[in-house]
């Protein structure tokens, strides 16, 4: 049978004589971004007709009536269906979540500066005239404004803490693929029709197998739509031949659990699509699919499939994931500016024997990265002590790409993380990445690990006002009442945290997710009611490299030289360093070390605060039992929530951006080079942001040239892994970069450039040279 | 206890010998080679100055062996992944050889790599107390022709020629590395000597370092005029050919000191 279902496919496998990849590529981006109303017209005029369900019900049959209604199509040259739109590229809105931003956005949204999207005359006078007036005051939205406990909001208002997903799907979740590969969407009917006999009352069975259903009836919807396609003149032979066999594939997998590698990624990508329709929510992230998918591409190689079929229908999976891009507010855009979608996968890492898992299919998915060089899937390697050469080399060698992809994650700080939260052994062996660089068990999580960001900095600022007339007070004094403030704070967070965790439990709960999360099934529970194995709410805690710069500063400057009273200081800040405190600005970005330089005595300032607020975050549980875990990174809210914070004691004048990443150094402080940067982050206990961290490195490409560029950069990153970091990005110099560099030297101090021997930065050579460098940069990458 | 004067301690230096290193600068310099781009490190082992944006800065700083160790040690564990370590550069090494052999001893004993670059241009007692500790040498080759060398950078090329076979004699690992200055180290003739030099030692890998205007700003700082300002950077041809000249004698030659 395996035989003939081999020999049957042959043609159909090898039929496509030029990889179609480009053309793919090129497809998606030829149009400018437009937003959608598809989605929503169809969840309202659903939500129409259930007035009076359970709200789970009326969801399961929205997402249902979606994937009845919405319009399909087959794109050029792909050889797996499924679009969340007609035309790609397309912002969706959700208005059962937050009806209003876009009515404030409306008119500007097609040129605001950042992920701009045009939204047609006719689409915005359906929008006003329909959906705004169904969904006001019947929101997720609505409900979360009047819940909002005063205290909670206060701390929003002291722009110390800002809520996320209060406007669209929770996401950040990675559904278990594993476990529906495996099984097909017809054992997923099947088991939940059971259920739901024996248990007639539970709304969670019924809604999770409406969904379930509605996708095998999409799936066949594909397939009367490739064999129309198929009957079109237009089409090539080959292709006719190729959509034919897609026709038959849907109707497989309508029912069938996948066969092949090809089938697996289909069954993969539909999965992927249903939760999106389902939720329109940001970073339903793909895991560890070198592992998952390991089985499937072994059978395929076996039964002889071509190399070159797997590399292109892989390719096509790799396009599609920029298909999907995530409409966000102005504000929400800034923060996670430039469509991280979070379609992300982690590569490698230890197995449930803690052995390396790397596999052949790991090398190909980052050789594949090489020839489509997309923003997603964004990759990551886990990296480990036992991580093979062969594969750390070829990490380094897609690094020097310069696209800053893959990102590092280190086994050897997450996985005792995670075991210090109570995750099992294997559990914790098997964490992948959501979202931008949040990790979580995949399949057994519900984890909001984007739910709010946290502000340091301002807490730091608000707490040296409140100071600012007593000149008596001692640095001691000054941190314990700083640390005071945090735990005030830490409580309104967790607060804030759990109205909107509860807003989606009443509003949004996603059944068609849940059944892929486990333990969910087996408590008769959607995820928003605790049904998953793991319970985590992150808090992300931000301006860590500021904070200690200006303690550093302060305890220097005010305690231990006696050069300005206390209260002289806030004086300064206040007048945002004008006037007769110019002078005072320069001395102290000049004239007092910072984080970022290997100096024990001000890195320690960072690492007593933030375990002081991750150890204070884990004492409050949220409402559906589980801890709340502490991160460290800003994607880049560092700008936004820099605006929110006035001049502080590290020279930064107001409103100026906060230190970028999480755990990097502010930019330009930091002077000696990239291993004392990594002391430097060393130093704060990884192990505590269980939630995630993240950590930018700036690279020269010349330093990684050559072979033996790639080795010592692949010692560099066995030294990270020794050192207990979590994570690490890399951004290998562009041209770009160094005319940035050459325009405002005082942000790159610690760039160093190609030197054999010399002493020389970037910032210390004359334009001339820097100049030649630029043009040599050139060639380089 | 022996004090050394160090100029600058660079950590993360990849370019100079096996894996991750971090190079410390030791002041002074019996040289006066025309391209330097440590001009701050010529002359005597004594402090000075330089003005950068208009302030002055202190060049030189007395530090004893304990203290130099403490600083490359931050970077231990990049040693340790990468089989990198220590090199001492300069200015000249050996116009410190007391402190740079006791420094290098300390190094060495923590199982750390060790490593020189040097010019070899002073009395053989010198090198012979650092070479116990050293286990890779990075030996400038520059001009060959002894009167030349004499009136261009001020060196003694006999001195030189017994330093770097005593070099070679020891069990440390010598590396020949040539700067390509065009006009003084590129001629030709002078490619051919070096070249014949250490064919006869039977030498088998070198490293060229193609001539760079990075010092030039140093120059500005100590109000010093810098002959090669004008001088142009050599093109890829110029230094793939005289790659070429030395690997057609079997010698394997490494640019800029990254393979």
């Amino acid at each position: 049978m395996a035989e003939m279902y081999a020999v049957s496919n042959n043609n159909f496998m090898n039929i496509r004589k030029k990889s179609l990849l480009d053309d793919m590529k090129t497809f998606l981006f030829q149009n400018e971004r437009r937003i959608s109303l598809e989605r929503a017209i169809l969840f309202t005029k659903s939500h129409k007709q259930t007035e009076g369900e359970p709200q789970i019900i009326r969801r399961a049959k929205a997402t249902a009536y979606i994937l009845d209604h919405v319009k399909i199509s087959i794109r050029p040259g792909e050889l797996l269906v499924g679009n969340r739109t007609v035309r790609p590229r397309s912002g969706i809105l959700s208005p059962e979540m937050d009806p209003y931003w876009i009515m404030k956005e409306m008119d500007t949204i097609h040129d605001r500066p950042q992920d701009a999207f045009y939204f047609t005359e006719a689409d915005k006078r359906v929008y006003r005239e329909q959906l705004l007036p169904y969904w006001s005051g019947r929101s997720m939205k609505d409900f979360i404004n009047g819940k909002i406990p005063k205290n909670a909001q206060k701390a929003v208002d002291d722009l110390v803490i800002k809520l996320n997903q209060t406007d669209k799907g929770q996401g950040h979740i990675i559904m278990d693929f594993q476990a529906i590969l495996n099984h097909g969407v017809g054992y997923y009917i099947d088991l939940l029709s059971r259920k739901s006999a024996a248990q007639p009352e539970n709304n969670f069975f019924i809604s999770a197998k409406v969904i379930f259903e509605a996708m095998a009836r999409h799936f066949l919807r594909y397939r009367k739509e490739a064999l129309q396609k198929a009957k079109s003149t237009e089409i090539t032979e080959a292709r006719k031949v190729e959509l034919l066999e897609m026709a038959d594939m849907c109707k497989r997998l309508s029912s069938q659990k996948p066969q092949s590698f090809y089938e697996a990624l289909q069954l993969l990508w539909m999965t992927s699509i249903v939760g999106q329709y389902e939720s329109n929510a940001s970073s339903l992230s793909l895991g560890r699919m070198d592992q998952y998918l390991y089985p499937f591409y072994k059978k395929s190689v076996e039964e002889g499939v071509p190399g070159a079929f797997i590399r292109e229908v892989l390719g096509d999976f790799y396009v599609k994931t920029n298909d999907v891009v995530l409409l966000r507010s102005r504000e929400s855009a800034k923060c996670f500016a430039g469509f991280p979608t979070g379609y992300t996968v982690a590569l490698g890492g230890l197995d449930q024997y803690g052995q390396s898992s790397v596999n052949e299919l790991s090398y190909l998915m980052l050789d594949l990265y090489h020839s489509i060089r997309l923003p997603q899937p964004n990759l990551s390697v886990r990296i480990n002590e036992l991580i093979p050469r062969r594969f750390l080399n070829k990490t380094c060698e897609t690094i020097r790409l310069g696209t800053g992809i893959p990102q590092i994650f280190n086994d050897e700080v997450i996985i005792p993380g995670f075991l210090s939260k109570g995750v099992s052994l294997d559990d914790a062996r098997d964490y992948a990445v959501v979202g931008c660089v949040e990790t979580t068990i995949p399949g057994k999580t519900y984890g909001l690990h984007d739910i709010a960001l946290f502000n340091f900095l301002r807490i730091m600022e608000i707490s040296l006002y409140e100071l600012r007339d007593r000149d008596d007070l001692t640095f001691d004094q000054l941190v314990a009442y700083l640390l005071k403030r945090i735990d005030g704070y830490v409580k309104d967070v967790t607060i804030g945290s759990d109205i909107v965790d509860l807003a989606h439990r009443e509003f949004a709960p996603i059944p068609f997710l849940s059944a892929l999360v486990e333990d969910c099934i087996d408590n008769g529970k959607d995820i928003t009611e605790g049904g998953a194995r793991y319970n985590f709410s992150g808090v992300q805690g931000i301006g860590e490299a500021n904070l200690a710069d200006s303690l550093f500063v302060i305890k220097k400057l005010v305690f231990e030289q006696h050069e300005m009273k206390f209260s002289e200081l806030v004086d300064a800040l206040e007048a945002d360093f004008e006037g007769k405190y110019k002078n005072l600005q320069n001395h102290v970005i000049h004239d007092f070390d910072k984080y970022g330089n290997d100096n024990p005595e001000i890195d320690m300032i960072a690492a007593k605060i933030f375990r002081h607020y991750a150890l204070e975050l884990g004492k409050y549980r949220n409402i559906r039992g589980g801890e709340f875990n502490a991160g460290a990174y800003t994607v880049s809210a560092h700008i936004p929530l820099g605006e929110d914070v006035g001049a502080t004691p590290d020279g930064r004048k107001a409103h100026d951006q906060l230190a970028d990443g999480g755990l990097s150094p502010m930019v330009g402080r930091d002077r000696l080079g990239p291993t004392a940067v990594l002391k430097s982050v060393s130093k704060i206990d990884n192990v505590l942001c269980v939630n995630g961290s993240l950590l930018n490195l700036k690279f020269q490409p010349s330093t990684l040239q050559g072979s033996s560029g790639i080795h010592k950069f692949a010692d560099f990153l066995m030294a990270f892994t020794k050192l207990k970091i979590r994570h690490v990005q890399f951004n290998v110099q562009s041209r770009d970069t160094l005319f940035d560099a050459q325009k405002h030297p005082e942000n790159y101090a610690g760039l160093i450039v190609r030197v054999a021997g010399y002493s020389a930065f970037f910032v210390d050579l004359n334009k001339k040279i820097q100049d030649d460098i630029i043009a040599r940069c050139e060639h380089v990458l | 206890m022996t004090r050394g004067l160090v100029f600058n301690i660079q950590r993360y230096s990849i370019h100079d010998g096996t894996g991750i290193r971090t190079i410390v600068f030791l002041k002074g310099c019996p040289l006066k080679c025309p391209w330097c781009s440590n001009p701050e490190s010529q002359g005597p082992v004594r402090p000075s100055v330089w003005m950068k944006d208009g302030a002055e800065e202190p060049l030189g700083k007395w530090m004893s062996v304990d203290e130099v160790l403490h600083e490359v040690e931050k970077d231990e564990i990049f040693y340790r992944t990468s089989n990198g370590g220590v090199t001492l550069s300069g200015g000249e090494v050996l116009m410190q050889a007391d402190f740079a052999a006791e420094l290098l001893k300390e190094v060495k004993a923590l199982g750390i790599s060790t490593a020189i670059e040097t010019t070899g241009a002073l009395p053989l007692k010198q090198i012979r107390k650092v070479l116990p500790y050293t286990d890779q040498v990075l030996f400038d080759l520059k001009i060959m022709d002894p009167d030349k060398a004499r009136q261009i950078i001020g060196e003694k090329i006999s001195t030189i020629k017994q330093n770097f076979e005593e070099a070679l004699n020891s069990p440390a690992h010598v590396i020949p590395r040539i700067p390509l200055i065009p006009g003084y180290t590129t001629p030709p003739e002078n490619l051919r000597q070096i070249r014949d030099y250490v064919t006869g030692l039977g030498i088998k890998e070198i490293h060229i370092l193609p001539f760079h205007q990075y010092g030039s700003g140093k120059y500005e700082y100590l109000k010093r005029s810098y002959r090669l300002k004008d001088t142009p950077l050599l093109k890829q041809e110029e230094v793939n050919t005289v790659k070429a000249f030395f690997e057609s004698a079997q010698i394997k030659t490494v640019v800029s000191g990254l393979e």
